[in-house]
């Protein structure tokens, strides 16, 4: 079986259609949203049942949701086969990572079983959205270290993120599945962010240069999972920061401060560019 | 039937203004709508699912390329997502029109499970045009608004099935879905 598998080449079938970050990117309509009646009446951005677009805006998250944990499953799988066994060097893992990537494997296959059930429950069809493939790619450095970091601790912090808001979606809403499953499966996220902290610690104790590649990698993946102002601490963003479960996870409130001011600063960018066209349109 | 769209050529996104009028004239004539003119402007600078009609000759028909959207396929138009999205505020429309939707508040003030049960109730015919709509996703929207319980599943029910409504009875049957 072949190692450092390309993400071009990941099989799906005849529903999905696959798009990179370039591609969300290089859509010139990006940050030109210029607010509907209905969000200028709202005080705020977060995905709540309050939101006129909010059963959409749901489904669509989900089905986020649902590709991630599929492309998650692929990464564990490929740390699981990609590295020979070995305590030290860039380019080895150890056993017991791989016995928790294997075991990451299994949380998220089931993981990626619920999802097509709330995404039957909720009225989508699979491959109904776009699939980004960005997790995947995070997923594909050639040292393990910058992948724990790229993924388990960046992505599925995000992740961490995404279910406490959808949770308590379904919390509010009254839809006893949608918050009971996001809470399971947040409960998984939150071993793997942690997984993903104490490898990181673990591996780069004596090697500080590969402790800051892994974080600077970690910080870039934040800021593009960031894009648009998806997700901060604002109430201006649709998905919030989960302080309690990201400490739960191992992330240190340094951490945490970081991640948040990576989203603010994404968000005041994606505001800066919206205020611009909009002065642009105008003209 | 006129039916015009507005840009005749789009520049942001991949859509085709020739196959847009032909979808939405296919629509105007199964809404039974034939005799009435349509302009389409479409918002090519705005991602946002957002659309408004206002009556008039023609009616104007005003979309940010959001509504038309292939979510699978971006920038690329979809004819389920036009219909979609344009086939219930013209039936909104059409429903006002005929007088027994008069009381019926203006579409910005609708209460979001008016909205939801009026959306149920033109999806649902939509779907007897012969149009593909998907049931289980204005179900979801209606439970959202209404309660994910029984009674509001029986109220969806009598909505996604009727023909001919009137908007005491749209509003009646929401109120007691436990909105």
């Amino acid at each position: 079986m072949r190692q450092f598998f390309p993400v071009e080449e990941l099989a799906r079938d005849e529903r999905f259609h696959k798009i990179t970050m370039r591609d969300r990117m290089e859509d010139a309509r990006a940050g030109r949203g210029i607010p509907n009646a209905d969000q200028r009446r709202r005080a705020t951005s977060r995905l709540t049942p309050e939101r006129r677009d909010a059963s959409d805006a749901a489904r669509a998250l989900m089905h986020g949701i649902f590709v991630g944990e599929i492309q998650a499953l692929e990464g564990a799988g490929r740390t699981c086969w990609d590295f020979p066994v070995g305590d030290t060097g860039s380019d080895r893992a150890p056993f017991a990572l791989k016995l928790d990537m294997a075991r990451q494997c299994w949380d998220e296959a089931r993981h990626v079983e619920i999802s097509v059930k709330l995404a039957q429950w909720m009225g989508t069809e699979i491959g109904q959205y776009a699939e980004n493939t960005v997790l995947f790619e995070a997923a594909c450095s050639p040292d393990p270290v910058l992948r724990l970091a790229g993924v388990n601790r960046a992505l599925e912090g995000l992740a961490i993120d995404v279910f406490t808001t959808m949770k308590e979606f379904g919390d509010m809403a009254g839809d006893p599945f949608l918050e009971f499953c996001e809470d399971w499966m947040l409960a998984d996220e939150v071993t793997h962010v942690k997984m993903g902290s104490d490898w990181l610690r673990r591996l780069t104790e004596h090697d500080p240069e590969r402790r800051t590649r892994a974080l600077e990698f970690q910080s870039v993946v934040d800021k593009l999972f960031s894009y648009g102002g998806l997700r901060s601490e604002s109430d201006q963003s649709a998905i919030g920061l989960a302080r309690r479960f990201r400490e739960m996870a191992g992330f240190t409130t340094t951490e945490i401060d970081d991640v948040a001011a990576v989203s603010q600063e994404a968000l005041d960018e994606a505001k800066a560019r919206r205020e611009q066209l909009r002065v642009q349109t105008a003209s | 039937m006129t039916v015009t769209v507005s840009p005749e050529e789009f520049t942001l996104v991949l859509f085709d203004a020739a196959a847009l009028k032909t979808t939405l004239s296919d629509l105007m004539t199964r809404l039974g709508m034939s005799e009435r003119a349509l302009r389409v402007e479409v918002d090519e600078t705005t991602p946002i699912v957002r659309i408004s009609v206002q009556d008039g000759d023609p009616i104007v028909l005003a979309a940010g390329s959001g509504a038309f959207e292939d979510p699978r396929v971006p920038r690329h138009q979809s004819e389920v997502h036009i219909v979609t999205n344009a086939g219930r505020p013209l039936l909104r429309l059409r429903d006002r029109n005929d007088g027994s939707f008069a009381d019926a508040p203006v579409d910005d003030n609708l209460s979001l499970a008016q909205l939801a049960a009026w959306d149920a109730y033109c999806a649902g015919r939509l779907g007897r045009l012969g149009y593909p709509v998907h049931e289980q996703r204005w179900r979801y929207n209606f439970r959202n608004r209404h309660g994910f319980t029984d009674v509001a599943d029986a109220a969806f029910d009598r909505l996604w099935t009727a023909d001919r409504l009137t908007w005491a009875e749209v509003d009646g049957i929401s109120e007691g879905a436990g909105s």
